[in-house]
């Protein structure tokens, strides 16, 4: 038994452990190797508001004309640091006769640069 | 005995006033000499009907006696055939009462034959009385036509008065046997019958394989016995397969006019009636025998050709032959019947159109084919939840008993028995809820061939839906089932990789081209011809059920149906389709997009809710961009970044799923800690990503996603792909082999009750062990050192490299949808308590309805009724409410 015990001691001190200090029993665990680790996150925008100031829709959904959240709906800033979705602020600055203001807080409407 | 003649009241007086002394002294004599005469008649001495006997009949006659001199002889006639005739017939069969009984106890080909030729030699014997008699009478006959001669006017009724002697000498004879007869002889007919058919029909079905196909040749005359004999000898030398079938024919003639003659007997005997029923029930005694012994319990061949064949093979064969025999004889109305050859008869039957079979041969052929067909239908529905089962398999008898309702309409008995054989054997707590739905689908399937217009199949598929309904894991088995192909039936090996969705889709897809076409070419031909083949529903038909367009039967709605709702479906489909993404640890998602695309092409057809699909395409979608972005942020990320080498991780291992969170279901979020090195990973991972896409972040699900993970003991190296939490546990005992409970879970962040759920795993696995700490609360979770002193990791080492975690403990990623539910109903949880206190009692209806009316704004009230069902049953259970007779009240 002893002899055994030894044989694989050895075997395992050539092939995996050059670590002189580990005792014995440590021998039989190896810490556990981590081949693949697939995490998961959500992403979201990083704006104070929950949602979009013209079309009521989550900044993290997208603008009712989009049907695909994220890079295809993107948000944008104005120079009043107010978002809203790029497709939104467009319309409304594209229907805008004269100065577009910012449906929020009235002032004129900048992109943020 | 009657002396006092019974003359019609008008002429009596006038008769007995012409009457002289002379004249009685006449009748007197004349009248002995009758008696006399006929006695030694009837004794068997045919000279006594000499020129006296006539002489004596035309003097009675002369005094108007003519129906005395006819009572008198009929009735001893009567008297000798009752005393002599009858009781030898009878006694002939004393020996036999019991023929059933008997055949049992002697048994044998011999006690066969000894009863043949018992019944042959009796009826023999009083046909041989009969015709003596008959002869008797026929001498009185033509005495008493002689008289008649003799005055012209009496000339118009000669055949009046034989025919009329017959018939009431035939009345007599029947009603003579009929008053004696004892009860085993319609028995022993019955029997006689049903050996000589039997007979008749094991060589005939030898016939059948001999002389493949050769037997039915209705067009011949079967009675035409000797020409057909030496047809057979002529053709003997030149075809040795002929001759021997023609030799059989011949046997089957010998005994179908053994047959006849004996049903012949029978009926000049007057019992025609009984022979009928005899010959009739031993007919369908052996046709139902037939049926059930080609239907029997194999659902896999066609059955209703063969037994067509089989009735123009041997019974009707027999009827027709029968028929043929009896029609001549009966128009020959013979007085020597008994004399008669066959010969005879075949020559006079050959004169009525040979070719064409009978009136009555076809009103048999009629009811033995209805007999068949109901026979066949009463078995194959007694059988048809078996045939069910195993439908693909079984459609031909499906398609027999499709032929059979045709014919017999009795579909609603299908109904019923279906539906009670489906409440014993299926709507049973014993039975999955898999097997209930592959059942409900194959009946679907079988019974759209029977009843193309669904409406036996709606009364078949009720007491299924609706006991479906009643379970809690329909939705998530239907949609298994639409979805996954192996996962639904995990034992129908052959029809694994194609999901039923698929199939439909295909079933569809076939039917839709069929569709297409006849929309094209609408003109107002074609729409003529469309009115003209509308057929009207099934009498059966519930007309509360809508109409036939409306019932088109389509599986994939049926299936919905039960559900109730689309929403549902696809909600269960989006909270499933959400566990299997993220729980993935490629970005293959190759079979997920195919099932949505199936779903999407179905949801035309059945209206499902546009905005679910378009959140399960967005989620399919993020699992795409995750794969690209996921790809980016690895590429452009700094390798020297990257230090944590002492748990063998770096970027190269480590992958992302991105979510878009809005449009998956809730996500269930657990705190954890991650052990260090895994934090700094996602650190920098989320960092990049946000240089990337800048005003975006990360936000981690710390508890979600898959690790794998390889342990390696000194022998051996198992792999194991565990949950993130799993990994954490594990990791930690890298540092220290040994852990309380509570420092444990504080390490990795998670409370202590889920510690001690999680690493459950580790320790059936046998990497940990549990053992009792110093307060009873904190347990100690050491590691196994070494495994030999951990016995029980011996049984599980070769299989462990593949084992998915988290299904054991029921624990899933994503919030069910019942969890949902739960979660959005709880708004509504005052609003029913005010409504009981208010109305004390309330009807699921009423509350649902109320519900509808006042809850029209934020949130609204936008729940089905079955919703509300299982919602309440909730509160039910939670003792908050109270159910009693359908009305709800506060628990008090």
């Amino acid at each position: 038994m002893l002899l055994f015990l030894v044989n694989n001691v050895t075997k395992f001190e050539t092939s995996n452990f050059s670590d002189e200090n580990l005792d014995l029993i440590s021998f039989c665990y190896v810490p556990p190797i981590c081949t693949e680790w697939h995490a998961v996150a959500s992403w979201t925008w990083d704006a104070q508001d929950e949602t979009c100031g013209i079309c009521r829709m989550a900044f993290d959904g997208c603008c009712p004309d989009c049907k695909l959240p994220g890079d295809d709906c993107p948000l944008i800033w104005g120079a009043c640091n107010h978002a809203f979705h790029l497709h939104c602020i467009l319309k409304w600055v594209n229907s805008q006769t004269s100065q577009a203001h910012c449906p929020m807080c009235r002032r004129e409407w900048q992109f943020k640069e | 005995m009657e002396l006092q003649p019974t003359p019609p009241p008008a002429a009596n007086l006038h008769v007995l006033r012409a009457l002289t002394p002379d004249s009685v002294q006449e009748i007197l004599h004349s009248y002995a000499a009758f008696c006399s005469s006929t006695a030694s008649l009837l004794s068997g001495d045919l000279s006594a009907t000499g020129p006296d006997f006539v002489s004596n009949v035309h003097a009675l006659c002369n005094h108007g006696l003519r129906s005395l001199v006819r009572d008198h002889f009929l009735k001893s006639l009567e008297d000798s055939f009752e005393s002599n005739s009858v009781p030898r017939f009878w006694r002939c069969f004393d020996d036999y009462r019991n023929v059933g009984i008997l055949e049992k106890s002697e048994g044998g080909l011999d006690f066969e034959n000894r009863v043949r030729q018992v019944l042959y030699g009796a009826l023999e014997e009083i046909s041989s009385d009969k015709a003596y008699q008959e002869k008797c009478l026929l001498m009185l006959v033509r005495s008493l036509d002689s008289y008649k001669e003799s005055f012209p006017d009496g000339k118009c009724d000669l055949d009046d008065e034989r025919t009329y002697l017959f018939s009431r000498y035939r009345l007599m004879v029947a009603s003579v046997l009929m008053n004696s007869l004892p009860r085993h002889f319609p028995e022993m007919l019955h029997w006689y019958f049903k050996r000589m058919l039997e007979e008749l029909s094991t060589t005939v079905d030898g016939e059948v394989d001999a002389g493949d196909g050769e037997d039915d040749c209705p067009d011949e005359d079967d009675m035409d016995l000797d020409e057909k004999g030496k047809a057979s000898f002529r053709s003997g030398k030149m075809d040795i397969d002929e001759s021997t079938f023609q030799g059989k024919l011949l046997e089957n003639n010998k005994l179908v006019r053994k047959i006849g003659k004996v049903v012949h007997d029978l009926r000049r005997l007057g019992f025609t009636s009984m022979t009928e029923d005899a010959y009739a029930s031993a007919i369908f005694l052996l046709l139902k025998a037939k049926v059930h012994e080609l239907a029997g319990d194999d659902y896999r061949d066609s059955v209703l050709e063969p037994i067509k064949s089989w009735i123009k093979a041997v019974p009707l064969q027999l009827l027709h032959a029968l028929l043929a025999y009896l029609g001549d004889t009966i128009s020959y109305d013979s007085p020597s019947p008994g004399l008669k050859s066959p010969l005879a008869s075949h020559q006079s039957s050959c004169s009525p159109g040979m070719n064409t079979p009978p009136e009555g041969l076809i009103r048999w052929q009629l009811r033995l084919e209805y007999f068949a067909y109901e026979t066949l239908q009463d078995l194959r529905i007694s059988k048809l939840f078996e045939i069910i089962v195993d439908y693909p398999d079984s459609s031909p008898a499906i398609e027999d008993l499709k032929q059979c309702l045709e014919y017999t309409g009795q579909h609603s008995k299908l109904v019923e028995s279906f539906i009670s054989a489906l409440r014993y054997r299926l709507l049973t707590a014993g039975a999955s809820t898999n097997d209930i739905l592959h059942q409900y689908v194959s009946t679907i399937k079988a019974l759209r061939t029977i009843d193309p217009a669904g409406v036996f199949l709606e009364a078949v598929g009720e007491p299924i839906r609706d006991y479906l309904r009643g379970r809690k894991d329909t939705i998530k088995c239907i949609v298994t089932m639409l979805t996954d192909g192996t996962g639904g039936n995990p034992n129908a090996s052959g029809i694994t990789g194609d999901s039923l969705l698929e199939e439909l889709n295909r079933d569809e897809e076939s039917l839709e081209n069929g569709g297409v076409e006849e929309d094209f070419n609408t003109d107002e031909k074609q729409a003529w011809i469309n009115a003209s083949l509308w057929e009207p529903d099934p009498a059966e038909a519930d007309p509360s059920k809508g109409s036939r367009n409306q019932r088109k039967v389509d599986i994939l709605g049926m299936i919905v149906g039960i559900i109730g709702s689309k929403d549902q479906l696809v909600n269960e489909y989006r909270v499933m389709l959400a566990e299997k993404l993220l729980n993935k640890s490629d970005y293959d998602i190759d079979a997920e997009i195919r099932t949505l695309e199936l779903l999407k092409a179905c949801s035309v057809m059945i209206h499902f809710g546009e905005s679910s699909m378009h959140r399960c395409e967005i989620m399919l979608n993020d699992l795409i961009d995750s794969k690209r972005t996921n790809h980016n942020i690895k590429a452009t990320i700094k390798p020297s970044q990257t230090e944590p080498q002492e748990a063998g991780l770096s970027m190269d291992i480590f992958n992302t799923t991105i979510i878009s969170s809005n449009f998956w279901p809730p996500i269930q979020e657990e705190a954890l800690k991650l052990p260090e090195a895994v934090e700094q990973l996602l650190n920098n991972y989320a960092k990049r990503f946000h240089e990337i896409k800048t005003p975006r972040k990360l936000l981690w699900k710390q508890n979600l996603g898959t690790v794998k993970l390889e342990l390696q003991f000194e022998d051996r190296t198992t792999q194991f792909t565990v949950t993130p939490i799993h990994a954490a546990i594990i990791m930690q005992f890298q540092d220290q082999t040994s852990w309380t409970s509570n420092k444990l879970a504080a390490a990795i962040g998670v409370p202590v009750e889920v510690l001690n759920r999680r690493i459950y795993f580790w320790i059936s696995k046998g990497i940990i062990t549990e053992s009792l700490g110093t307060d009873s609360d904190d347990h100690v979770f050491t590691l196994v050192e070494g495994t030999s002193d951990g016995g029980k990791t011996g049984g599980n080492n070769k299989s462990c490299d593949e084992l998915l975690v988290g299904d054991e403990e029921a624990e899933s990623s994503v919030a069910s949808v019942e969890d949902q539910l739960r979660k959005e109903m709880t708004v509504y949880e005052k609003f029913i308590m005010g409504m009981l206190t208010n109305f004390g009692s309330m009807a699921l209806d009423r509350i649902h309805n109320t519900l509808k009316m006042f809850c029209v704004s934020d949130p609204t009230y936008d729940k089905s009724l079955q919703q509300l069902q299982s919602f309440l049953s909730g509160l039910v259970s939670e003792e908050k409410l109270e159910l009693r007779d359908g009305m709800y009240f506060l628990k008090k």
